[in-house]
């Protein structure tokens, strides 16, 4: 009897064991998020003497992106004024807007960045992913000059951009903060951090569509005004 | 006796509460058809669609002025980037990559393209305050080891694989199926439409896993770019010299 007593306390422990060994839950990011008026938190960033000089230059950019439909890229890809799709599993998190003129985000768990030799540089990177914690971190490079290149605050991404963003819920999951830090020593004289924090949007919410029609020559002049140049 | 009866239902308990968590959604889970997908020579199974002669007519007409045009077929679009309607990406070439949740599911090209259905048991919006899209609007649920998805709020304009066109009265069935050990997704897509075709018109394609590590390449179109109008026209043939 004392025996399969102790036999039965090894195998409920032996249960539990088992159930300790499940990897830890993370959380979950799926969703709608939005941003609202007061989502922003951005300091004037120190930007090298270069990068302060080329406000106008950033501000024609990205005008032309826009007329053009060009695939807008991070940062603007996170500073939409529409909801942000957010979508995980074990592979990956992805992140998709209404933007016509934007590439699905993809944020990689089990892979490295490739070798940027071979890697063709893209508006949105190469992104890959670690939790530490509750938070997700991000760690992106890979970056072209195309597309929407200013970056909150101030100052541009650029090929030798590495951007680190940490997903964090807040409020019960009702907030999502997302802290950005940006280094480029071609830009700003030391990392620039900021912080948005969106907000889950209502169930129901659906992804709606933004097209971009670049053969309306009413919007291009629009778009292209003598204040750009 | 007795113990070993109550042990086996304290055990049976503990490995549900295990089950709980893991086990019993591995049970009743649907497959995972996350992951990097990719078309080949051999994955169309595409028949003729039996599209209304009127339509086909509409059709041929609109082609053959493309075709007198400097821009040809379809040269507009690529010219201007404007992006190109469902279903014109599941049928190319580079991979989509498909990413699952119990709550959703999208579906994203290289390109601009990306699809979300709602797993969530709603239904489609009314009529009258649906906003159509270029993916229109699309809804999922899971029939045994097969993702049904139903889309409707289309655009319109975009080619069938087949024969005939979207339009906005378009309603667009899809069946999710894993085959070969989840190494094959084979979509099954039934078009109905009976301003376009004269009964629904249903064909698959069998995409094929691509391997771990595969990541997503970024595809761009610069309308501005001198170089992209050219990349449409047709250059000029060198003379066959015997």
């Amino acid at each position: 009897m004392k025996g399969r007593a102790i036999a039965f306390a090894s195998l409920v422990l032996a249960a539990a064991g088992v159930q300790a060994q499940q990897p830890p839950a993370v959380p979950n990011f799926t969703g709608f998020w939005e941003l609202r008026f007061d989502s922003k938190s951005v300091p004037v960033p120190t930007l090298t003497r270069e990068a302060a000089a080329s406000s106008t230059e950033i501000r024609r950019h990205d005008a032309n992106a826009i007329r053009w439909c060009h695939m807008v890229g991070l940062p603007a890809i996170m500073d939409n004024w529409g909801p942000i799709d957010i979508v995980q599993n074990r592979a990956e998190v992805a992140i998709i807007t209404d933007l016509i003129p934007s590439v699905a985000r993809h944020i990689y768990f089990n892979q490295p960045h490739p070798d940027m030799n071979i890697f063709d540089p893209t508006p949105n990177g190469h992104s890959i992913g670690r939790w530490e914690g509750d938070t997700l971190v991000v760690d992106t490079i890979g970056f072209s000059d195309r597309g929407i290149i200013s970056i909150p605050g101030g100052g541009r991404r650029t090929p030798k951009s590495h951007l680190t963003e940490r997903f964090r819920l807040l409020q019960g999951g009702n907030r999502l903060s997302v802290v950005s830090t940006w280094e480029d020593a071609t830009t700003f004289g030391k990392p620039h951090t900021y912080e948005f924090i969106y907000v889950r949007a209502p169930k129901g919410t659906e992804l709606r569509e933004a097209y971009c029609p670049t053969d309306d020559e009413e919007r291009a002049k629009f778009l292209l005004a003598p204040w750009h140049r | 006796m007795r113990l070993t009866v109550a042990m086996a239902s304290v055990l049976l308990a503990c490995s549900g509460a295990i089950s709980d968590g893991v086990g019993a959604q591995q049970a009743s889970a649907p497959p995972d058809i996350s992951g990097f997908w990719e078309l080949r020579y051999n994955s169309r199974h595409v028949t003729p669609a039996s599209v209304k002669p009127e339509v086909a007519a509409q059709i041929k007409q609109e082609q053959a002025e493309a075709r007198k045009s400097v821009l040809g077929a379809i040269g507009y679009d690529s010219i201007w980037c404007l992006k190109k309607e469902y279903p014109f990406f599941m049928g190319s070439s580079p991979p989509i990559d498909i990413v699952q949740t119990p709550e959703a599911v999208v579906v994203m090209s290289e390109g601009s393209n990306k699809r979300h259905f709602y797993m969530d048991g709603r239904g489609h919006p009314d009529p009258a305050l649906l906003q159509r899209t270029t993916t229109g609007h699309a809804i999922g649920r899971w029939e045994g080891d097969t993702l049904v998805v139903d889309t409707v709020g289309l655009r319109g304009g975009e080619n069938v694989n087949g024969g005939g066109r979207t339009t906005e009265t378009t309603h667009l069935v899809e069946r999710f199926r894993l085959l070969a050990n989840g190494e094959q997704l084979q979509v099954t897509f039934t078009w109905d439409d009976p301003a376009v075709f004269l009964k629904p018109h249903t064909y698959d394609f069998v995409y094929y896993r691509d391997p771990p590590g595969t990541y997503a390449f970024e595809g761009s179109c610069d309308a501005s770019d001198p170089a992209n109008r050219q990349s449409t026209v047709e250059p000029k043939q060198a003379g066959n010299k015997k």
